[in-house]
């Protein structure tokens, strides 16, 4: 009964939070935006731990003659006598994948924002299951330590590629490989188990906990990519889930699932792999796709330009996303018929990407810019998502990607999207919302800067990849200058490397912009960049349970520069309930 | 968030329903041993199998008295599991 | 969950799915188990149709007598969960105590007879020459002990929370004003008694 007095005033929420002991408000906490907090902290070290190893991987490329500088100091099972030893240079490879999309894009896009932004921007006080939310939080930490662990025990980390495809995975005497894959698999089970507890959350939340009048089409477009993406994340980890145990009992219980002197099939493993891998990429896409909306919005002053056109896109992205698996595997042996179907597939879902891109420039197009960092971030987006989907589209059709398949014009396409696209999106994500969690606005100098930086080292290292891939150089190969036809491209290699070095090197910039503001920047307001969705209608930061009363909303979340309103060019979602909203988004 | 949707209707007999699983296992053991061609008997008991999980989700599991929109949510999963397993099985074709 | 129309002067909640939060939950959960046991059970499929003469009869290997007797027990236990939901929902204190523990004692004998059958199998069955049925004899093997052992470690989990729930259920926690517990607890055990029917009879009688 008083929880319901509670509710109706606040006071329990607002005060509530005096009574915790700092173990349970900041390290054992239940509140979603705490819980927040903590995945961008763990993420963001992954995140400079994983450039790390690319550095290594891109040191070696350059100069496999050389010695690494400061490379003693790895053990000898690394680093012989100054030389990256190939078998650490694959655990390099693997790892290096694996983290960013595991430990550092996925948490980030999801654990971050989604606990963040959900319960905000549809006006609950916090997430439908808070302590599932904490346990979803406290798995990735054994899972990590078992990771970063796995590099230090007999063998290495795992050595067989992000993609773990057997047979070389399942057998030790072939990747060299035992403990290290082992504990990579069991923290794969770890990781797996917090995303889809973190998916059961997020869909009962958003579909249950909507504020009054937060109808479905007036969510705010971020709401919508997350929830689609914990779709997404429900249905296609559980299977990565079951394909890792198998591998995993291959390795440990010879089973022979997936080696063929047994009777398995290796191509069973690349079918549950990639049934799962390939909604993974959009889980890591969709998201970023949501915050580049509400920033494009908000820094153009404009509705965006076609919402129910960008829910429907996302929609069918998602679902379009499940029958697209092959066109990893047309070089794999598998029934060429599949390869015609997943073929067709896979160009059908150029087309909704497409029309994200048309309707952000659409939005952009004689808007009232604010050329802010979050702006400059999203824009950057969609050009390099542009890019990158350019480039799928030449990899979707079967005999183009029999060439390209497992060449650099592939590495280059994944991180056109994944490092242009995604991590673009989100730190233009982090620029943006950095107010609301902190309170303190970060610095717009330095974040100008910082974006400088990356748009033109992005572009250095990875766009002369599409070259390479074209030229023939292989995936994942220790050392190019072995190979008759790679030798003229090795400047090429070197360019890449000092590009990347001073890409990295920007990373130490944002961190700076990052950890001084905390403390040191100016204060935020409630609203700093006159946004329109709820959470920018609450304190900066929110106090715990969020609202004193939950908001009543009224209209759709992108309208900027409405005809109606004289004195300004926003509405927020909660306010103004005598303006109509334009047909479409009401 | 009410949850009107339970108790307006009565209880179903889940002791006739238990009855039913009980005798439909038993025809299955039955069937299983019969001298006649295997695809038929794996035919019918794919669909004893799958008949009596109906029963289950839709008594036990409520699923018969519950909103559409629930319905909708537990069927999800369905298209693509048989995605996944039909395009495998083309392996083989 | 219904607080919220307190304090949201007089606007009505949205309609979400009709249902309270933890029924969606679970149900949301449970489908992630569907694909979980997809992946496995569909990859089970796939191996067999590919080297279907390599796969042991039905009673040729594993035990079809017990393992019925056994499909019926986890059955029975399904009965006996429903009724506790029916006697929370009556506010029959007795007969929560009675069925809840009846569960988890059924979940409990469901499992030890598994256990039974697979220290019997890896010790005095044999297959293709070898002593011994393992995980390592073949797909046949490998595809059986995955299928039925993941199986088990979801009834085990189960019975640990049937455990807790009977436990509850002599503190007094469950009646008619607090069934949402057992009937979330309920869905997640029929589900798997659902999951054993199917592999009962693909794995047992096929």
């Amino acid at each position: 009964m008083a929880t319901i007095v509670a509710e109706a005033t606040g006071q329990a929420f607002l005060t509530e939070e005096h009574k915790l002991s700092f173990l349970r408000k900041y390290l054992f906490s239940t509140d979603h935006k705490v819980i927040a907090a903590q995945f961008l902290f763990t993420t963001l070290f992954f995140l400079m731990i994983d450039g790390l190893l690319a550095m290594l991987m891109r040191h070696q490329l350059a100069w496999p003659d050389q010695t690494l500088p400061g490379g003693g100091i790895l053990p000898e099972t690394m680093v012989a006598s100054g030389y990256i030893l190939p078998e650490f240079y694959n655990a390099l490879v693997t790892m290096h994948g694996s983290i960013m999309v595991f430990f550092a894009i996925m948490p980030m896009l999801v654990g971050v924002f989604a606990n963040l932004l959900i319960p905000l921007q549809i006006g609950a006080r916090d997430m439908a299951f808070p302590r599932l939310n904490m346990l979803s939080f406290w798995l990735m930490i054994p899972a990590g330590l078992l990771t970063l662990g796995s590099f230090f025990v007999i063998g290495g980390a795992a050595a067989a590629g992000w993609t773990l495809y057997a047979p070389l995975a399942a057998r030790p005497d072939l990747s060299g490989v035992a403990l290290g894959q082992i504990m990579w698999l069991v923290s794969l089970i770890f990781i797996g188990l917090s995303s889809i507890l973190g998916s059961v959350n997020y869909i009962t939340t958003v579909t249950n906990m909507r504020a009054p009048g937060m109808t479905w089409f007036r969510l705010p477009l971020t709401v919508w990519a997350l929830f689609i993406t914990a779709i997404l994340a429900l249905i296609a980890m559980p299977v990565l889930s079951a394909a890792g145990i198998m591998l995993l009992f291959d390795q440990t219980l010879g089973t022979t699932f997936f080696l063929p002197e047994g009777g398995g099939q290796p191509l069973l493993w690349q079918h549950l792999f990639w049934f799962f891998g390939h909604p993974e990429v959009y889980i890591l896409i969709l998201p970023a796709m949501g915050f580049t909306s509400e920033i494009i919005a908000a820094g153009s002053r404009k509705p965006i330009f076609g919402y129910r056109a960008m829910v429907w896109a996302m929609i069918s992205i998602a679902f379009l996303g499940f029958i697209v698996w092959g066109h990893h595997m047309f070089q794999s042996g598998m029934n060429p018929m599949l390869g015609l179907s997943f073929t067709i597939s896979t160009l059908f879902i150029a087309v909704p990407s497409a029309i994200k891109v048309f309707n952000w420039m659409g939005t952009m197009w004689r808007g009232n810019i604010h050329w802010h960092t979050p702006m400059l971030f999203a824009t950057g987006f969609v050009g390099m998502f542009a890019i990158g989907g350019f480039s799928g589209i030449f990899a979707a059709s079967t005999p183009v990607d029999i060439y390209l398949h497992d060449t650099y014009f592939i590495v280059a396409h994944i991180h056109y999207v994944l490092f242009g696209g995604s991590l673009f999106a989100l730190f233009g994500a982090i620029y943006f919302w950095f107010p609301k969690m902190f309170g303190r606005m970060m610095n717009e100098t330095l974040g100008k800067i910082h974006f400088a930086l990356v748009l033109v080292f992005f572009n250095l290292v990875f766009f002369p990849m599409h070259g390479l891939g074209m030229a023939g150089m292989m995936r994942r190969i220790y050392d190019p200058t072995g190979y008759a036809h790679l030798q003229g491209i090795q400047d090429t290699n070197v360019l890449i490397t000092w590009s990347a070095f001073a890409l990295y090197a920007s990373g130490f910039l944002f961190a700076f912009n990052f950890f001084w503001s905390m403390f040191k920047g100016p204060k935020a307001e409630a609203n700093p960049w006159n946004a329109n969705t709820l959470e920018w209608q609450t304190p900066s930061p929110p106090k715990h349970g969020n609202w004193a009363q939950i908001p009543v909303v009224y209209h759709g979340p992108h309208e900027y520069s409405h005809p109606d309103i004289e004195d300004k060019d926003w509405l927020a979602q909660n306010e103004r309930p005598d303006v109509l909203s334009p047909a479409g988004s009401h | 968030m009410s949850a009107a949707a339970d108790g307006v209707h009565d209880a179903p007999n889940y002791m006739l329903i238990w009855l039913y699983l009980f005798i439909m296992t038993v025809v299955e053991l039955g069937v299983a041993f019969l001298p006649i061609h295997k695809s038929l008997i794996v035919m019918f008991l794919l669909v004893m199998a799958f008949w009596k999980a109906l029963l289950v989700a839709l008594y036990y599991m409520h699923m018969k008295w519950e909103p559409v929109r629930l319905r909708l949510l537990a069927l999800a999963p369905l298209p693509a599991a048989a995605v996944l397993i039909v395009v495998m099985l083309m392996e083989y074709v | 969950m219904a607080h919220a129309a307190a304090s949201t002067m007089g606007q009505a909640p949205e309609r979400g799915i009709e249902v309270y939060n933890q029924k969606v939950g679970m149900w949301v959960f449970l489908c992630s188990e569907v694909m979980f046991f997809t992946g496995l059970i569909g990859s089970y499929i796939v191996l067999r149709f590919g080297a279907s003469d390599t796969w042991g009869a039905p009673n040729e290997v594993l035990a079809v007598p017990v393992t019925a007797v056994n499909t019926f027990i986890l059955i029975c236990s399904s009965v006996t969960m429903v009724k506790a939901f029916a006697a929370a929902q009556a506010g029959d204190q007795k007969g929560i105590k009675i069925f809840l523990c009846a569960t988890a004692a059924l979940g409990a004998l469901f499992l030890s007879i598994q256990l039974y059958e697979y220290t019997h199998l890896i010790e005095h069955a044999s297959w293709q020459g070898s002593h011994g049925f393992t995980p390592a004899a073949g797909l046949y093997g490998a595809t059986f002990f995955t299928m039925t052992g993941f199986h088990g470690f979801h009834v085990f989990i189960g019975v640990v929370c049937l455990t807790w729930a009977s436990i509850q259920a002599f503190k007094g926690r469950w009646g008619a004003d607090n069934t949402h517990g057992i009937e979330v607890l309920g869905l997640y055990w029929h589900f798997v008694d659902l999951v054993w029917i199917i592999l009962f009879t693909i794995v047992y009688l096929i």
